[in-house]
This record gives C-alpha cells, structure tokens and sequence, in this order.
C-alpha cells in the first residue's frame, strides 16, 4: 500500500533522512520509532506530500506522491504532529470544512456525526477549537484525518496530550481502525508502539536503524540471557557455588533483599539455557531457590541499545541474524 | 477552492478583521461625501476617491496579512497542502476572499452617490469609473498583498512590507518623472499603476488597463502558488 524507497531529505546541509527505504502492506499497523529530531515528522511528512524529498520516490496505492499528488492524498488521512486546527472555527465548521476540502463524497450529516462518536467529539461539537483542552484538539485532530475513510492512516504521535483513559481509547481505536486501513504511526512511547504495532520501524539520525516484527524485534536482541535469582542461602557460598558452574559467564550479588535472602543476577554463555543446572546446583545443596526470571530485553532497552549508537554495529549485525532466522 | 473561500470570508467576519475594514473605510467614505454634500455639487465627488484612494490601500495590507502567514505559523497549511487539491486553488480562495471584502466596502460607498442622485445628478460614468478603476487597482493590490503574506509567518511583517510595496507603487509615476525620457522612465511608466488607473477615473473603460491588473493579479497568485510549492523543497 505504501512504498518507501531510498527516501532522502537534506535542509542545506542538515541531512534529515539518509536512504530510507520501506514499505507497509495493506491492512498493517506500522509503529514509526526515534529519538526526537530523528527525522520521524519529516518522513510522515514526505509520504503524505506536505515535504518533498530531495532524492527517492513514495507511492501510496500505487500512486507516486509527486507524479499523481492527488490521488495519493486522496487515499491519505494526516494527524500531524501539531493538529492543523483553525483556532477560530466551531468543530462543526472545521469538520464540514475539511469535508469540503477533501472532497468527500460520503453522505456529509451522517459521515462527521459517525466520526464524532467515534473520537468522542460529540459532546463539543458546537464549541470553538480554540476554547477546546489539549486532549480535545489532538481528538478533532485525528477526527479531521479519518474523514472520508480513507485506506491510509498516518498519525504523528496521536496520543499526545490525551489522559491515559483517553490514550487507551485512542489505542484501541487505532487497533480497530488497523483491521481495514494501513496505518503508520509515530511515537516515542514504546509501550503505545508495542501495544498497537505490528512492527516497528526504528530510525535514528535519519537512517533506518531497524525493521521488524514488534515481538521480534525485542526478543532477538536479548541474546545475553541474563536470569535474576533469588536464594535462600549465605551470599557467599552461594556467588562461589555459582562462579563455579559450569558455562556461566558471569554473577553478581544483589544484596540481601530478605531476610536471609540474596539476589543474585547470572548471566550464561550464548545459546545455553542454564536454569536446570541452576535448580540442581540448588537442590543439591539444600538451598531453597525462590524466585527466577527472565531479564529479556524490553524494547525500551532495544531502543536506547540502537539509538545511542555504541553498541549500533553489534545489533544490527544480531538484527541481520534475526531476519535470516525468519 | 470553494471550501477555502468560505472559510476564509468566514473568519473575516468571525474576528472583527473584516468588519473593522468595511466600517473604516465607510465611515470615511461617509465623511467625504459630506463635505461634497456642503459644497453643494456633485461634481465634487471625485475628490471623494481620490482622497480614499489612499485609505483602501492602507486597509489592504490588513485585509491581506493574515491569509498564508497565519496558516504558516498555526501549521495548518499542512492540512490544505496535503488535501487533494491544487496550490492555486489555495492561494484563488484566499485571494477572491479578501477581494470580496475589500469589493463589499467598495460597493457600500456607491449608497451616498444613490442618496445624491435622488437630489441631483451626479455624473455616474465617473463614479463608476472610480469603483471599477479601485476594484482592478485593489485586486491588483492584494494578490500583492496575498503573495508577501506567504513569504513570512509574522502578520505585522506581512501588513508592514505590503504597505510599503503599496507606496512604492503609489509613488512609481513620481519615480519616472525623475528620469524623464530615458528607458527606465518609459518601463517604470508602462509598469506604474496609478496612470493605468487614470484611464478609469476619467470614466473611460480601458480595456489593456482592465488587462493590466488583472495580469497583476495573476502574476502574483502564480508566485505565490509556486512559493508554497518551493517551501516544500527548502
């Protein structure tokens, strides 16, 4: 539905994004991640033909952006990052307004009362958008992008502003919407992403920094599998016994977090799943284990391990071993 | 373009922009043709618009200030530029907006003519002439004005150049005056408005000069078109 290809966009000498290429199937929810200044807004920019980029080509519906601007943007509904609400407008003028500007050709009446509901917007519905609170103009925001249902969604940070019930309503809405349209959304809260993404894009100084299926993503870079125990035994007894064992790279001492209990974080070698030595070293020596689990990395560590660039080259070659896997 | 037209006539007459305008210019109007009425002859009316002349061109650089800076800076040209709809149909309703505004003041003043004509007989040709020959000028004006306004997010910076643009243009015939007989006389004349617009005042429908403003007109909603268009590329 949506094709990207080595999408490049310079401001002077400022490169905002460097050879992006991607692309979104029909009926697929696509989380756009990054920094701030990633280049995140310039992207969504570009795709909905608001920027034009300096080298690559978009196509929406098989329609280039550039070559057949409006019937691309007619299959387009843009909630930018800040809503383009006139402030001196009702929600009823604004809503009928952009039903004009886009052409729509749903019955109007029914059509924006629908879409009302749908955002919760009802209940201002006569009321200036200047006098609205945050959370209702990011909402006629979102509303103005759904009219006329169009089959692509793309929405800059849609939740900001909202209170978590909101936020909450606004996801599930996105979720429910993602059945039957494309959507590409941006945020930089990672558990909105992870709640309503399919996959995740991660771009930082304007590259592409990763591209995968949002569980994926998170589970095939937390190669290092680093357990978290909790004994009940003596501290250090138990760090030799551990230190011991065979295939374990490396244990630290948490401290005692109970009384008479330790924590105590282990982390194996690649690819070998040390619990059941664990529950035998333990069992053999009378020291009751009780608790154990997993530190899978979140994708919030994912995303601060790829944004802050030390460990870049590491992941993204673990990257490129996960896609082959796939 | 429609939609844009609407919106625009709209917020005109939702802030008090557009009624402020229209009021000014014919309360003023109004006191000219006062005096004309105690000088007791209709002939006097010219002075009128010649005198008003000079007020309409103060009031179009508010009229047209606000049309793309505003939508700049409040981001909401993102909503019209990624619509499906073409720039110059953008930059056609803002213009035609403003013009009707500037075009309903202008209409309001013909009513103390109507009143005098009921007493005397004011020379219609020349009156009309005046309107025709301030709406060409003014609608000349405003593309002006719609154009700078889309070169800057600031209102006070758009109003402010367009005034100056506006007594530049005012004063072009002087200009020519300056080097009388040269090339650049005879090009700063053909360009200058004021001698195009006295074909008008003198009641004399000139069609090259009716041309004249309405190519203006078109230059400049062309440039500013492809003004929005370059933003996207900067």
């Amino acid at each position: 539905m949506i094709e990207v290809k080595n999408l490049t966009k310079r401001y002077g000498t400022n490169l905002a994004l460097d050879n992006v290429s991607f692309s979104v199937e029909e009926g697929k929810i696509l989380g756009f991640l990054g920094p701030n200044g990633a280049g995140k807004s310039t992207a969504m920019n570009i795709i909905t033909g608001y920027l034009s980029s300096t080298e690559g080509t978009v196509t929406v519906g098989g329609y280039d952006i550039l070559e057949n601007p409006n019937e691309a943007k007619k299959l387009i509904g843009y909630l930018p990052e800040i809503p383009p609400l006139y402030m001196d407008m009702t929600v009823k003028e604004y809503l009928n307004f952009m039903y004009d500007l886009k052409k729509v050709t749903l019955p109007r009446e029914q059509h924006i009362q629908e879409i009302c509901r749908l955002v919760k917007i009802h209940n201002v519905y006569k009321r200036l958008i200047g006098n609205l609170s945050k959370g209702y103009k990011q909402r006629v925001g979102i509303a103005q992008a759904l009219l006329g249902n169009p089959p692509v969604l793309i929405l800059d940070e849609p939740t900001v502003g909202l209170d978590p019930k909101q936020i909450i309503e606004i996801r599930k809405l996105i979720k429910d919407l993602g059945r039957n349209h494309t959507v590409i959304l941006s945020s930089h809260i990672l558990p909105e992403v992870q709640a309503v993404c399919e996959r995740i894009i991660i771009i930082n100084n304007g590259k592409l920094v990763a591209d995968g299926a949002t569980d994926r993503l998170a589970h095939d870079l937390s190669a290092e599998h680093r357990l978290i125990i909790r004994v009940d035994g003596p501290e250090n007894e138990v760090l030799h016994a551990l230190t011991a064992l065979d295939h374990v790279k490396e244990v630290l001492s948490h401290g005692e977090k109970e009384k008479g209990v330790y924590e105590f974080s282990v982390e194996a070698e690649l690819d070998y799943d040390i619990r059941r030595d664990l529950f035998a070293l333990f069992a053999r020596k009378g020291w009751p284990l009780l608790a154990m689990r997993n530190t899978d990395l979140t994708l919030e560590d994912v995303f601060l391990q790829l944004t802050s660039g030390a460990d870049h080259a590491k992941i993204s070659s673990k990257m490129k071993k996960g896609a082959e896997k796939e | 373009m429609k939609a844009i037209l609407r919106r625009e006539l709209k917020s005109y007459f939702s802030s008090p922009i557009g009624y402020v305008c229209i009021a000014v210019l014919l309360a003023l109007f109004g006191l000219l043709y006062l005096n004309v009425m105690y000088s007791g002859s209709s002939s006097y009316i010219y002075m009128v618009y010649s005198s008003m002349f000079t007020f309409c061109m103060m009031v179009i650089p508010i009229l047209t200030m606000k049309s793309m800076s505003d939508e700049q800076r409040n981001k909401t040209d993102q909503a019209l530029l990624t619509a499906p709809i073409s720039v110059t149909s953008i930059v056609l309703g803002k213009f035609f907006a403003a013009f009707i505004v500037y075009a309903i003041a202008m209409t309001g003043s013909l009513l103390p003519c109507v009143a005098i004509s009921l007493f005397g007989s004011p020379s219609w040709g020349e009156v009309f002439g005046y309107y025709l020959g301030s709406l060409f000028y003014g609608a000349a004006m405003i593309a002006i004005g719609v154009f700078i306004s889309s070169l800057t997010v600031s209102q006070v910076i758009a109003a402010i150049a367009t005034f100056a643009v506006s007594i530049f243009i005012l004063m072009m015939g002087q200009i020519s005056s300056l080097a009388s007989g040269t090339f650049i006389a005879q090009v700063v004349d053909w360009l200058a408005f004021d001698s195009r617009y006295s074909y008008f005042t003198q009641g004399i429908f000139n069609i090259s000069s009716a041309v004249f403003f309405l190519s203006v007109v078109a230059i400049f909603v062309f440039l500013t078109a492809r003004r929005l268009e370059s933003k996207r590329w900067s």
